[in-house]
């Protein structure tokens, strides 16, 4: 038997660019000795090391699995190029961090699905795992192939290489897959996915297919047998407090994206954003007490001995204790040194007291995201803040100090016109105003961060489409333009892999061809511009008689079956129908927290174990 | 409380820069909850210093940490910090040591090191190192931000001798004070390319007087 390791460490580490990227003997990893573990799961993360250690839900799955004495998880990332080079020529595979075993040798490879520009790289990973790429043609000893995250939502691009997806919290349902794996090892692969196929939001492809009328319109996807559920529902963790969160991190030796611990406030958002599919796919809200937050907070710093902390969800702002926590856990910080940053507030949640706070313990840069430039298109969107919001949130961050500000806008969004783009100038000529209103000398450093709007499945806008790339190019240069005059800095995401991004998200199982010849081809690691090549993906797409510009911009109608209408996300189809001609006539909806608006959430939780739920949603009822 | 803390940095350690590795001594400190100093100012930092940077991919069985603490501290948490290292860091020795020393990057001047060799690669080289240490130079290029400058590295090898019992070549090169010779600058020398790979430091020394001690050694007042 060859010894991966010692081969692994000593004669391939010393040829690579950075080593401690596949070191894996970091503090906190967890080496098990696989021959003794009944189950042995991959969990891989399809880009570079820096990106997935960053990546919470990791952790948590991570943490999950190796609590039990006998599973084994171990992590693996897309190797960077110098080492996919030596592993392609010296035909050495990929192997996990913790034992350096080969990823064909697990019981099951667990992909996150994060964003679609990864979905290249899980086929480079299959593929220098020696794992058969098409889910149909691996053989009983081949791991089954999972994946879970939010494209777990629409996977049809992806149903050809996973043998079944996972919707909805992990927590909820891996240890149900791994108990009955655990069980049943006996079992044929087929035997294996139709018993996980009847777990509550397990979605097996395979068993599913799309039909298509006699002209080849799409009409949506049925199950192969009579006894599977027309849809799967995403499964929900109902109390986070007793969820698993790790309460050790693995502490990388290079730096990595977020070198911090992370302490996950909450789950779901209640603000109902139109385009935000995060605001959806995580409903409802779910809050961990502050007593908890507070223990592992002191657990998790004691276990790393990282010095920053940041407190995570969608809205930090909208946690219900917000500013006792922060003053509580920051001063307990503070004793040991420990800085505490809180990266997601909503501008109309900040304000001049948790803004002293904050800088108290580290002065990090400041992001608000208004989304866009005027209060119509905002509306549209149903990001429910103002101009005033924004205004007194600037004036208060700069009062308590910060001299620069990162402003985040979209274009493309539905109904935007060039009006809105002025608008978008005019909001940062009054931000850098307020400055000098705050009593500041000099200019504030504004920076203008400008993303294209990619509709996405399970949302209000999950209709609309893409802009276009020509149109991208004209608002952008509109912006350019009229940003110039005031000093700010724009900064502006690539038309290109917007593009790919819009025409993967929305798109059916004809995909799956077109995302192995561009694998074929050698895309990978499409989110890096260094390896990213439209010409390739262009390429692999009319290789397969489609046109990746069309897929983009390509809008459906309101009664079109769509190729996620068989997974459920527990919102219903005919809210997000009325949230998108809501939004249309600019008309706002309000935080559900308020007022329930009868999304469909609260329906998926009575029904779930015959009571009823908790959260935001407790006291909602459907008229 | 000042102390210094020798330790060894083996496989799969050897990988790690001398920024990673700072790094997972600043963690390990915390970790161990140790009260370690910080430096005063805008950025704070923990007084932690490294006595002499690595290469990465060499081991070493020698090197040293000068630390401050803010508290008297007792074996017991030598015992902690120890126990939270990552595998391949190994805490061998600590001392406390008088407030007002120089910082022991300042004082190191030599470095030991080791090339482990074949018996009959061993026996070959004899010739080679007796010949370059009869030599009354040995210029050395080297390329600095300044362009290509000489030196002559001859005085700078206090001891260089193959050892046929232990197979090994054995060098003991100037490392701070008068200068710095690199290690692999004297195996190219000796027409020995390409084993930096297997290169082991083996221990630092501080120079009393007219002679060399190991750190945990010297006398300090």
């Amino acid at each position: 038997m060859v010894d991966y390791k010692l081969e692994f460490w000593d004669k391939i580490l010393p040829r690579v660019q950075k080593p401690t990227r596949y070191l894996g003997n970091e503090v906190n990893a967890v080496a098990k000795d696989l021959s003794r573990c009944l189950l042995k799961v991959a969990l891989a993360f399809p880009d570079l090391y820096e990106v997935g250690m960053s990546h919470l839900g990791l952790k948590i799955l991570y943490s999950l699995i190796n609590d039990h004495e006998q599973w084994a998880a171990e992590r693996v990332f897309m190797p960077d190029s110098d080492l996919e080079a030596i592993l392609q020529n010296e035909a050495f595979p990929l192997c996990s961090l913790e034992t350096v075993t080969p990823l064909a040798a697990f019981d099951l490879l667990g992909f996150t699905l994060q964003y679609e520009l990864s979905y290249a790289t899980i086929l480079q990973m299959l593929r220098l795992g020696g794992i058969s790429l098409l889910a149909l043609s691996r053989g009983e000893e081949e791991p089954l192939v999972v994946g879970g995250g939010p494209g777990a939502f629409n996977p049809e691009p992806l149903a050809d290489f996973f043998d079944f997806f996972m919707l909805g919290d992990a927590e909820e349902t891996l240890p149900q897959v791994l108990s009955f794996l655990e069980q049943n090892r006996h079992l044929s692969r087929a035997e294996k996915l139709r018993s996980l196929s009847r777990i509550a939001g397990v979605y097996v492809p395979s068993l599913y297919i799309p039909d298509f009328d006699q002209h080849g319109s799409f009409l949506g996807t049925t199950p192969l047998h009579a006894n599977l559920p027309r849809q799967i529902q995403r499964a929900v963790v109902e109390d986070l407090d007793a969820a698993v969160y790790p309460e050790k991190f693995v502490v990388p030796y290079g730096s990595i994206v977020h070198d911090r611990l992370v302490l996950e406030l909450f789950r779901g958002c209640t603000r109902g954003c139109r385009f935000c599919q995060a605001g959806i796919i995580y409903r409802p809200l779910r809050e961990r007490t502050p007593a908890k937050l507070k223990v592992l907070a002191k657990e998790l710093v004691r276990t790393s001995g990282y010095d920053e902390l940041a407190l995570s969800s969608l809205s930090s702002g909208d946690y219900s204790a917000i500013g006792q926590l922060v003053t509580e856990l920051g001063m307990e910080l503070a004793k040991e040194g420990v800085a505490l940053s809180l990266p997601s507030l909503r501008l109309d949640s900040f304000s001049s007291q948790l803004a002293e706070q904050v800088k108290q313990v580290r002065k990090s840069g400041l992001t608000f995201a208004p989304e866009a430039g005027t209060q119509r298109l905002r509306d549209v969107i149903n990001k429910n803040i103002s101009e005033t919001d924004l205004i007194s949130a600037a004036t208060d961050a700069f009062a308590a100090g910060w001299t620069g500000i990162k402003l985040y806008f979209m274009i493309g969004l539905p109904t935007e016109t060039d009006e809105d783009l002025e608008g978008i100038t005019a909001l940062v000529r009054k931000v850098t105003l307020a400055y000098k209103q705050a009593g500041c000398r000099g200019k504030p450093r504004v920076t203008v961060s400008v993303s294209v709007f990619v509709p996405k499945a399970h949302t209000p806008f999950q209709w609309a489409g893409l802009i276009g790339r020509d149109e991208i190019l004209r608002r952008q240069n509109v912006l350019r333009q009229s940003l110039r005059a005031t000093g700010a800095q724009f900064k502006w995401h690539g038309v290109e892999p917007s593009l790919l991004e819009a025409a993967l998200a929305r798109g059916g199982r004809e995909l799956c061809a077109v995302i192995a010849r561009a694998a074929e081809l050698g895309c990978k690691l499409d989110g890096w511009d260094e390896h990213f090549s439209f010409e390739n993906w262009q390429q692999a797409f009319r290789d397969n008689g489609l046109e990746l510009a069309e897929l983009a911009v390509r809008q459906y109608a309101l009664d079109d079956p769509l190729p996620w209408d068989h997974l459920a996300s527990g919102v219903t189809k005919s809210f997000l129908q009325k949230e998108y001609e809501l939004a249309l006539a600019a008309k706002v909806s309000r935080d559900c927290r308020e007022n329930c608006l009868g999304c469909g959430m609260s329906l998926l939780l009575e029904g779930k174990n015959g009571k009823e739920g908790k959260g935001a949603c407790h006291d909602a009822r459907l008229d | 409380m000042r102390v210094w803390i020798k330790f060894a940095k083996e496989s799969p350690m050897r990988f790690l820069s001398h920024l990673d590795l700072m790094r997972v001594w600043q963690r390990a400190v915390r970790r161990a909850e140790l009260p370690v100093a910080y430096s005063a100012g805008f950025n704070r930092h923990p007084k932690i210093s490294f006595a002499s940077a690595l290469a990465v991919g060499v081991t070493s069985a020698g090197e040293y940490l000068d630390i401050q603490f803010t508290k008297l501290l007792d074996e017991a948490a030598f015992v902690r910090l120890a126990e939270t290292l990552p595998q391949g860091l190994k805490l061998l020795d600590w001392r406390q040591i008088p407030e007002g020393t120089p910082a022991l990057m300042s004082l190191v001047c030599a470095a030991q090191w080791e090339l482990p060799l074949q018996a009959d690669e061993c026996r070959h080289l004899q010739q080679a190192v007796s010949e370059l240490l009869s030599a009354s130079s040995l210029p050395v290029e080297r390329e600095g931000k300044k362009g290509i400058k000489t030196v002559d590295i001859r005085p700078l090898i206090y001891s260089l001798a193959a050892d046929e019992k232990e197979s090994c070549l054995r060098m003991l090169l100037a490392s701070g004070g008068e200068g710095v010779v690199r290690p692999v600058e004297v195996l190219k020398l000796l027409c020995l390319p390409d084993v930096a790979g297997r290169l082991r430091r083996t221990e630092l020394y501080v120079a009393s007087g007219q002679c060399f001690f190991e750190p945990m050694a010297v006398l300090l007042n």
